[in-house]
């Protein structure tokens, strides 16, 4: 083997669109990430995160975890690294391109936040691909969350944001203990652990699949303790023989006395969500990290494997695939539900550039289901209202279409079943 | 499996090391790099660091210099980068200012080795408030972490080899016996000063330090073909015997001017000036 490069030889980049020129998407706290341009190469779209080189601290630690990384990880559950740009004041990270990520597609697409049982499915089933791939690799992410999932439209959701990840292997060191965004973090952690493994990304999982299905994140703690309190409360305090069990095979934890809090059924906490979603969560949920499903197995839970999902409200009767995307790009599987849904006359908004949020161009249509919620909150401006109507016919005949592709397809998993297995 | 391997050099840096197209003789760049790796020890040592850091930085300093000559870098500031690194890697860094201070001590102590005065009227100057050595430090400080990263092409995962020897140990039965397990693990320690960490798998250096470990102690292992005990291991003799090679030439006895020459070329500027005084000789 040879000390390589990273990536290929420098992509050529050319702007995507002449009138965006620079599109600022999102400002973290030690870089920018731009929607630039176009790559010669390959011709996809990318987006340019820059590091800027600090003086004081040299390179930052979230820079070299993210490239030396991210580089090795390629998985279409994941976001890719495509090249490194390096000059003497800044680091520049040339990135697959995404439209949004999940917290965002949720505020947008969602019934105040939460997703239809379909969508959901489809995530979950992509979160858990692309976080057993981290972990078959041997790379811990630590900080899953929403903002950190980026979903472009086709709709593949794809690991972003490795900035806290980390290799492991035989154990030799301990690892940092302030790791993964508090509402996300698991309760081994919270209690101290350092000598954490692939479970405390699955409990990461879990609590993005609850907020999925009820639309507000399950765990809202303000601190450490009070985040504790949060999971006993639902999930309640383990017995004290459950604890010794966890600290005797994690001894630096810290275990204070604790209100004893009964288990709460899921059902009453998410009445939304169907018998298998529950049991699924229930496996990823569990306070003792030994007990957590492995994201490798929980893929083949029966809520992803049975052929159809169980709707609660009986509403929802479009197939279980992807949202199909919107408007007229060329789609590399291009299957009959897209074909003819390209047909379809574009809104006149579209072509005039001003294009209000929640009609993105790549967002999809609002669902009929939607419409026919008697509270519907979500803040619609008139002129929307309108194109919103308009949108509704497209979904008509999207739902259509679907019907269709589904009658291809016949089972779960839908289109990204192609993802190769590594 | 295959995550767990980390990048080696290749046959062709190996047999022409950036430092000997350079014109730098092989055993001056061994001598360095053992050099570079016992500052990193010694300075991790006064910093306190985890020697988890420690072994890292000195693997990455092993491997850096498969890809730069030590005419372009000294072993000096390489090695500070390097720790400064590693132990931002292994989740426990560490201040750039005590890094500098620690590193400045040691060049200074180095610098006093090479006059002919006793080692015991050695005293440390401070940095003056005013001065630029500090900002000279930490410029080239930031510069080596940065030019590692870039040329090893952040390529920085490395394994160490501590619960390998102990899972070793425990199979051959040798687990119980302080003394080797002592030993081998003296072993491993050191060869950090060697390459072999950039040249071969861990279970082949492993192997290694408790083949010596066995010969010196006189330990019986069967070793006779077919039967030989590294074989569980997927080791082969012939790395097995080259890696222990390296591990005792850094034993090999020193010429008191093979020893000033080391401590003085701990910069590349004095790297440069030693080729250009010997240049002549060696072609």
């Amino acid at each position: 083997m040879n000390y390589i490069q990273v990536g290929h030889p420098l992509l050529t980049l050319v702007p995507a669109d002449h009138n965006l020129q620079l599109e600022k998407l999102g400002e973290g706290t030690y870089a920018t990430v731009y929607k630039v341009g176009r790559s010669r190469t390959t011709n996809e779209i990318v987006a340019l995160k820059e590091i800027h080189l600090d003086a004081e601290e040299g390179t930052p630690s979230t820079a070299i975890r993210e490239i030396s990384l991210m580089k090795e990880l390629k998985h279409v559950n994941i976001v890719r690294l495509h090249d490194v740009i390096h000059t003497e004041t800044k680091l520049v990270l040339i990135f697959e391109y995404c439209e949004q990520d999940l917290k965002k597609y949720m505020d947008q697409h969602g019934d105040r936040g939460a997703l239809d049982p379909n969508t959901v499915r489809s995530f979950m089933y992509q979160l858990l691909k692309g976080t057993a791939f981290c972990h078959e690799n041997q790379v811990l992410h630590r900080d899953l969350k929403p903002q950190n999932l980026l979903i472009n439209r086709k709709g593949e959701l794809k690991l972003g944001d490795f900035g806290l990840a980390r290799a492991f292997g035989v154990p030799v060191n301990t690892f940092s203990n302030e790791v993964v965004t508090l509402w996300y973090r698991a309760p081994d952690v919270l209690l101290g652990s350092r000598t954490y493994s692939t479970s405390i990304d699955v409990w990461s999982c879990g609590c993005i699949f609850a907020e999925m299905i009820s639309g507000s994140p399950l765990f809202r703690g303000r601190d450490n303790q009070d985040q504790l309190l949060h999971i006993m409360r639902i999930i309640g305090t383990p017995s004290d023989a459950q604890f010794q069990k966890i600290v005797k095979e994690t001894p630096e934890l810290q275990i204070k006395q604790f209100p004893r809090y009964a288990k709460m059924p899921f059902q009453q906490v998410l009445p939304k969500a169907s018998p298998q979603a529950i049991d699924l969560l229930e496996k990823l949920l569990k306070f003792d990290p030994a007990e957590r499903i492995s994201a490798a197995d929980a893929l083949s839970h029966p809520y992803f494997t049975t052929a159809v999902a169980s709707t609660p409200f009986g509403l929802n009767t479009s197939p279980a695939t992807m949202p199909p995307p919107s408007f007229n790009f060329p789609h590399p599987h291009g299957h009959q539900a897209q074909q003819q849904y390209q047909q379809q006359p574009q809104p006149q908004q579209q072509q005039q550039g001003q294009i209000p949020s929640h009609m993105h161009p790549y967002s999809r249509p609002p669902v009929p289901i939607y419409n026919q919620h008697p509270q519907n909150t979500d803040p619609m401006t008139a002129a929307a209202a309108q194109s919103r109507a308009h949108a509704q016919a497209i979904a008509q005949a999207q739902a259509q279409a679907q019907a269709q592709a589904q009658a291809q397809y016949g089972q779960f998993p839908p289109p990204y079943s192609h993802a190769p297995p590594r | 499996m295959s995550s767990i391997l980390y990048p080696l050099a290749s046959l062709s840096q190996i047999e022409k090391t950036p430092s000997m197209e350079d014109g730098i003789p092989q055993d001056l760049e061994e001598d360095l790099r053992a050099y570079g790796c016992k500052l990193i020890h010694q300075a991790g040592i006064l910093l306190k660091q985890k020697q988890v850091a420690v072994a890292a930085a000195q693997i990455l300093f092993q491997r850096f210099w498969f890809v730069t000559s030590m005419k372009q870098f000294g072993v000096g500031d390489i090695g500070m980068g390097a720790l400064y690194l590693a132990s931002k890697l292994e989740e426990c860094p560490i201040r750039m200012r005590d890094l500098i201070n620690v590193y400045d001590l040691l060049l200074q102590r180095s610098a006093h080795s090479l006059t002919s005065k006793p080692e015991a009227d050695f005293h440390y100057h401070p940095m003056t408030y005013f001065g630029s050595t500090f900002y000279d430090l930490k410029d080239a400080l930031v510069v080596a972490e940065m030019q590692i990263l870039k040329r090893l092409g952040f390529n920085v995962h490395v394994v160490l080899p501590y619960g390998t020897l102990v899972s070793y140990m425990q199979v051959l039965g040798l687990a119980g016996r302080e003394d080797a397990c002592e030993r081998a693990w003296g072993y491993l320690n050191d060869a950090h000063q060697t390459p072999v960490y950039a040249l071969y798998q861990i279970p082949t250096i492993v192997c290694a330090a408790i083949f010596l470990t066995a010969r010196h102690l006189q330990i019986p292992l069967p070793s006779k073909p077919p039967v030989c005990w590294w074989e569980l291991f997927d080791a082969n003799w012939e790395d097995l015997w080259s890696v222990s090679g390296y591990i005792m030439r850094l034993y090999r006895k020193r010429t008191p001017e093979e020893r000033r020459r080391v401590l003085g070329l701990v910069s590349k500027k004095d790297v440069r000036k030693w080729l250009d005084e010997n240049q002549a000789d060696l072609v």
